[in-house]
């Protein structure tokens, strides 16, 4: 039996925090009956997992300064007039 | 708004570039991190990232304080990344056949041991599998899933940066993490 497309729907709705509370009810009980959503739940949140633990790299020390050298050393002013 | 970046702001728009250094110290983190994770590349992202501050102070003029003022930044760095991306060829495919290793794809060459992702995301390989993963990404689904993930950015925030309606980021972000899940699900 194929699952409807709103369970997938409701997953996404949960895993951005907004999923209404009777659809979360109805996707709790769905994933308790059905091993092939309750996978696909899984790996979502796995891969969610993933990639927020991604590691944070930070830029190069002098990156501050490389900026600053960089800028045009005046700005640009609209002229009025001559 | 921010005080301290409302104060530095005016001070730079008065002609005080050495107010712009405290702002670029404060979001250059972030700006880098998006860029990275948009481009895959250390040399790049630096280039990137430097390239949207200068840009950003030099358009300062132009920044409408009803808008976050990192949003704004995030938004050029955003575009400036989705720019080279663009100028970029296409990469290889995850699964494509690993040079000089018939049959070997880059999956069979990650370990196999099972783990939790706490654990296994340690891994040197684990990180490069997670951004390979983000690098096959469409740039679209790309884009929404760094800020969401990456930036721990709110969908109105995402919305405001990308210029998009809500319903259309959390459209992509539903994609993105489907997407996403091929690649890193099974791990």
């Amino acid at each position: 039996m194929k699952c409807p497309d709103k369970i997938i729907e409701w997953m996404h709705d949960y895993l951005d925090g907004d999923i209404v509370p009777d659809h979360e009810k109805a996707l709790r009980e769905h994933l308790q009956h059905c091993p092939e959503c309750s996978h696909h739940f899984n790996s979502l949140k796995k891969t969610v997992a993933f990639i927020q633990h991604a590691s944070h790299l930070a830029p190069p020390s002098d990156f501050t300064k490389n900026v600053m050298a960089k800028l045009p050393k005046e700005k640009k002013r609209v002229r009025i007039g001559r | 708004m921010d005080m301290f970046v409302k104060k530095r702001i005016k001070a730079i728009q008065k002609g005080d570039q050495n107010a712009y250094a405290e702002i670029v110290e404060l979001y250059k983190d972030k700006v880098y991190r998006l860029c990275y994770r948009m481009l895959g590349n250390r040399h790049e992202a630096e280039d990137a990232a430097q390239e949207a501050f200068i840009r950003a102070y030099v358009n300062i003029d132009t920044y409408n304080p009803t808008m976050k003022f990192s949003s704004w930044l995030y938004r050029i760095a955003t575009n400036l990344s989705i720019d080279k991306l663009r100028k970029k060829k296409p990469d290889v495919y995850l699964d494509e056949e690993v040079r000089g290793t018939e049959g070997l794809t880059v999956y069979s060459q990650l370990p196999a041991k099972e783990a939790s992702p706490e654990d296994t995301v340690e891994s040197l390989e684990l990180q490069e599998t997670v951004q390979q993963a983000i690098e096959k990404l469409p740039e679209k689904y790309r884009s929404v899933i760094v800020l969401k993930y990456i930036e721990d950015l709110s969908l109105q925030e995402i919305s405001e940066i990308l210029d998009l309606p809500i319903g259309t980021v959390k459209t992509r972000i539903h994609r993105g993490r489907e997407a996403l899940r091929k690649h890193l699900g099974h791990l």
